[in-house]
């Protein structure tokens, strides 16, 4: 069985690939992932998780332009397919309902009684 | 210039990346690598390319070996060929891997061991720097070195030498256990006097609160420990108060993180500041030796230099006749494992000769079961001619058959190796309890996964070398042919690793018979007093010394007790030494040093010491104190025939202000001391009034439940507050056996196993013998001969071998146990009886027909026409 599921990591990668679109390929993916998170990721773990994304179908790949800055190498980008965007709204929805049911927000009030 | 990244990286890189993944991730590497130079350096950069590199160590980028590497291909395929060997001689894989096994765990336990052994102390951040001061005394021609100092040399040391000396700390020579009490909650426990500043100098780590105020002396700190137990959960000791010995009270500065077990300051449990004892209004002094003094080097100060600074701070304070008298430095790296002097150098001390021991023997047993991975390997090589004949004839190289025999026995050390891992795992609480030690398998120590990589590797090579060699080197057209038959060369090869195994397995059983003998006779060694229904308490408090009478009366009223008595010293040491007395008929200048100690006149009743000339002390006979009573090899060192009336004169004073005193009794030699030694000379001085040590001998004909409640309640009646404590002398005195009887259990094990895997070697060889032999022994059968006879046939050459290794392995032990007696228990060690000789042999020799017999009975019984029929 395909494994359709996906894990936080996983849904970060494939919100990153569709904010950066044209840019999208793993070294600007792993600086995008820095610049937002403030948390440190090398180039091979994000490379490993978008290539097991493709897998599962989440995300298309073609070779780009290649730049100087890069000794003249094509790059890899990624695009989101039709299952990857399903599995990000799923995901979303997923989470929003189990917000809606926990009783500190579900009046749409944020009290941070525990806080 | 176009920087560029790591070639070397890069190479790394490529070398396991997938080909069409190389663009891409070059590409990408390159960009992070550009703009990192750009914006940080250009080291930052390379750094960062390395990490990125080894980032890609993962699966989703890996070559995709199998199609295209011969190499890998080839590994794969001789794991495979293991492991199906491995499953098809499922007896042989037992006991090959077991057997290493074995040996790697004793071999992982000793290492442990050792490494422990070497770590002591190494818990001090300033490990290379704490040194303790000694002292060299010069007494004709004889150089002691001793570690009890003046009280005010350490203060000395430290206001002279500031540039030598950071810090110098001095505590007593002997800590004793005090009271300490917080409300009700009252504890007899072992804490040090130490100078103030004495957690720098140990690099105590303080969980809470601080080390001493300056100016708040009356304080003390609590080990972690102590301080949960006297202190309920949740409860803050800082700041609290802590009665000592119902006397002071003291306020909690601090709590500092016990010292581990492997720390020579590990028994402290509290500090309290020496201050308090030596101070203004009760100075230090030049003449009583009651201390110990570390101190703490300056950076940068070596101990030669400080050595030659200090060497007369002592000798130049102090007249001290004729004896001259050095004081040098002792590195705390060398506390644990080379303290032991004699005539002022240092030798090898027992704690050294015990690590040798164990590393031989640990070495020893990781080599029998390598020998039995040799043996079984080599004897088993028919199973594989016609493998290595067609290998070799489709065109397999020799060092590729050297190769698949090596990571053969490679795959079989990885399996042992897991194996053991897990028994040690399993075994170490165990091992911990028999060797007194706190060992743990140090998983996160990246030395220690080193150590154990190039370990599997040296086991692979070490047990597999000789085998791989021996059959790759096989002919392959004799091998396909099947004429290759058992050499008498491998045979005789093999007969000689036999006879080694069992040299070693012999020894150790001598050396474990010798070690419980000389243990049995230093037990059985007679004390010279009786130990039985005897108690020991002490008696510290003002109570006790103001009391004692009443606690007497009492005690003997009460039934439960026969006789009370007291001294200055237990009766489990031989400590309070004095030196020179002059015999007075013949003005002759006895230059021994005695064991001197005070009692009252009831100790002889008490301890049940045995008279064997004169008269004991008596109270009512009254004044007592111009006598001694002196033991049988006190008289030896006199040279007296007749010492009763004698007169001896002191060379100082040292008791009551009396010089002279008359001989009344002689007693047998008491051994208060180590059971190993010649005790010391004594003399026994009589003292009336209370001394600290209570010795309380139980009423013989009440049970111990009856008589010790009554004393505890009487004890009680009469000193109110303070816990009563004992000890059976029976119990104390068994405990000076403990680290020989350690010995002796650690050696047991360990030769059990050496015997079990000289054993499991033999099995399998006796297994491979019999199972050549089965068609001689069905036509002997048929022929007419006995069970017997066959079973004396098979087990011959065996009890050969194992004889020749007794004749080898007797005079080995001898030689080494006699030197080892000789050189540990010179005074007092038993011969080694032929008895021994003999039942380690019968012992071994029963063991291998045993397990000898077992595959020759079973092909001696079968029936003939099953093992002539089968081909």
């Amino acid at each position: 069985m395909k494994e359709t599921k996906i894990g936080d990591f996983e849904e970060t990668m494939l919100l990153i690939v569709g904010i950066l679109g044209e840019e999208a390929y793993a070294f600007k993916i792993a600086e995008e992932f820095e610049r937002q998170t403030q948390r440190p990721v090398s180039i091979g773990a994000v490379h490993s998780t978008l290539s097991r994304l493709q897998d599962k179908g989440f995300l298309k790949s073609e070779m780009g332009g290649a730049t100087a800055e890069r000794g003249g190498r094509r790059k890899r980008i990624f695009m989101i397919t039709a299952e990857g965007h399903a599995a990000l709204k799923t995901s979303r929805d997923f989470k929003i309902s189990l917000w809606s049911q926990f009783p500190a927000f579900a009046d749409g009030k944020l009290n941070f009684i525990f806080a | 210039m176009r920087q560029t990244p790591p070639r070397l990286a890069e190479k790394l890189l490529l070398l396991f990346l997938k080909e069409d993944l190389a663009e891409e991730v070059l590409g990408d590497l390159d960009e992070k690598f550009f703009y990192l130079a750009q914006d940080k350096s250009l080291r930052r950069a390379k750094l960062n390319y390395w990490y990125q590199v080894i980032n890609y160590l993962r699966p989703f980028a890996f070559k995709y070996f199998r199609s295209n590497s011969i190499f890998i291909t080839m590994i794969k395929h001789n794991f495979r060929i293991s492991y199906r060997i491995l499953l098809k001689n499922k007896m042989f894989s037992v006991i090959n891997i077991g057997g290493l096994a074995m040996g790697m765990t004793i071999a992982i336990l000793i290492a442990l061991w050792i490494h422990d052994e070497y770590a002591f102390n190494k818990n001090h951040s300033t490990y290379d720097r704490i040194v303790q001061v000694l002292r060299k005394d010069v007494s004709e021609g004889q150089t002691y070195v001793n570690s009890s100092m003046v009280s005010k040399l350490g203060i000395h040391l430290r206001e002279t030498y500031p540039t030598v000396f950071e810090n110098v700390s001095i505590t007593f020579f002997r800590n004793r256990r005090q009271f300490l009490k917080v409300g009700e909650r009252s504890l007899e426990r072992l804490g040090y006097f130490f100078s103030k500043d004495a957690a720098e100098l140990l690099t105590l780590d303080m969980v809470s609160g601080t080390n001493f105020d300056q100016d708040q002396l009356m304080a003390i700190l609590l080990s972690e420990s102590l301080a949960s137990t006297l202190f309920s959960d949740g409860e803050s000791p800082i700041g609290k108060v802590v009665n000592l010995n119902n006397n002071v009270d003291l306020i909690v500065s601090g709590v500092y993180k016990d010292l581990p077990n492997n720390s020579t300051f590990h028994e402290m449990e509290y500090i309290v500041p020496m201050e308090l004892v030596y101070n203004d209004e009760n100075p230090a002094t030049w003449s009583n030796q009651n201390t110990k003094v570390y101190a703490l080097l300056n950076e940068g100060v070596s101990i030669a230099q400080a050595n030659s600074l200090i060497i007369n701070a002592l000798s130049d304070n102090i007249s001290n006749g004729e004896r001259i008298t050095e004081i040098f430095l002792h590195p705390m790296k060398d506390w644990h494992l080379n303290s032991n002097f004699e005539d002022g150098r240092l030798v090898t001390s027992s704690q050294m000769q015990f690590i040798r021991i164990y590393a031989i023997i640990g070495v020893f047993v990781l080599v029998l079961a390598f020998i039995n991975f040799i043996n079984l390997n080599t004897a088993r090589y028919n199973n594989r001619v016609k493998e290595i004949g067609i290998r070799k004839s489709i065109g397999s190289f020799r060092r590729q058959l050297v190769f698949q025999f090596l990571s053969e026995s490679a795959l079989y050390s990885v399996m042992a190796f897991l194996i053991s891992l897990a028994t040690t795992v399993f075994f170490l609480g165990w091992f911990n309890e028999l060797s007194g030690k706190d060992l743990s398998i140090p998983w996160g120590n990246p030395i220690f996964w080193t150590l154990i990589v190039a370990f599997i590797l040296f086991s692979a090579v070490a047990a597999g070398i000789y085998p791989a060699l021996f059959l790759a080197s096989f002919n392959p057209v004799s091998a396909l042919k099947g004429s290759i038959k058992q050499g008498s060369l491998s045979t005789r090869f093999r007969q000689g690793l036999v006879v080694f195994q069992f040299t070693i397995s012999i020894a150790l059983i001598i050396g474990t018979f010798t070690i419980y003998n000389q243990l049995q006779y230093a037990k059985s060694r007679p004390v010279g007093y009786n130990q039985q229904d005897l108690i020991a308490l002490r008696g510290r408090s003002d109570a006790f010394f103001k009391n004692y009478d009443v606690l007497r009366d009492e005690l003997i009223k009460s039934g439960a007790v026969t006789e009370v008595a007291v001294g200055n010293y237990p009766l489990t040491n031989d400590l309070g030494n004095n030196c020179c007395f002059t015999l007075q008929r013949t003005n002759e200048k006895i230059n021994v040093t005695f064991n001197t100690i005070l009692v009252s006149p009831e100790y002889g009743k008490a301890t049940g010491w045995e008279l064997i000339a004169g008269r004991d002390f008596s109270r009512d006979r009254g004044n007592e104190s111009q006598n001694v009573i002196i033991s049988e090899s006190a008289i030896e060192m006199m040279g007296l025939a007749d010492p009763i009336g004698e007169v001896v004169t002191l060379d100082r004073d040292f008791y009551n202000d009396q010089r002279e005193f008359t001989i009344i009794g002689v007693v047998k030699d008491m051994i208060k001391a180590s059971p190993f030694e010649q005790p010391k000379p004594l003399m026994v001085f009589a003292y009336e009034d209370a001394l600290p040590y209570v010795f309380v001998r139980l009423n013989p004909s009440m049970d111990y439940l009856q008589s010790i409640p009554k004393v505890e309640e009487t004890y009680a009646n009469v000193l109110p507050g303070y816990p009563f404590n004992y000890e059976f002398l029976e119990d104390a005195y068994l405990l000076k056996f403990r680290s020989e009887e350690r010995i002796g259990s650690l050696v047991t094990i360990f030769s059990v196993f050496a015997i079990i895997i000289s054993c499991l070697g033999l099995f399998g060889l006796s297994a491979f013998v019999v199972e050549q032999r089965t068609k001689e022994i069905g036509i002997r059968k048929v022929l007419g001969a006995s069970v017997s006879n066959l079973w004396n046939l098979l087990s011959k050459d065996f009890s050969i071998l194992v004889l020749i290794a007794c004749g080898i392995a007797m005079p080995l032990a001898a030689y080494f146990l006699n030197y080892w007696l000789d050189s540990n228990y010179s005074e007092f060690r038993i011969d080694i009886s032929w008895w021994i000789y003999l039942l380690a042999g019968s012992v071994c020799l029963l063991i291998t027909l045993a397990t000898v017999s077992f595959h020759s009975l079973k092909v001696s019984l079968g029936n003939p026409v099953n093992s002539l029929r089968a081909e």
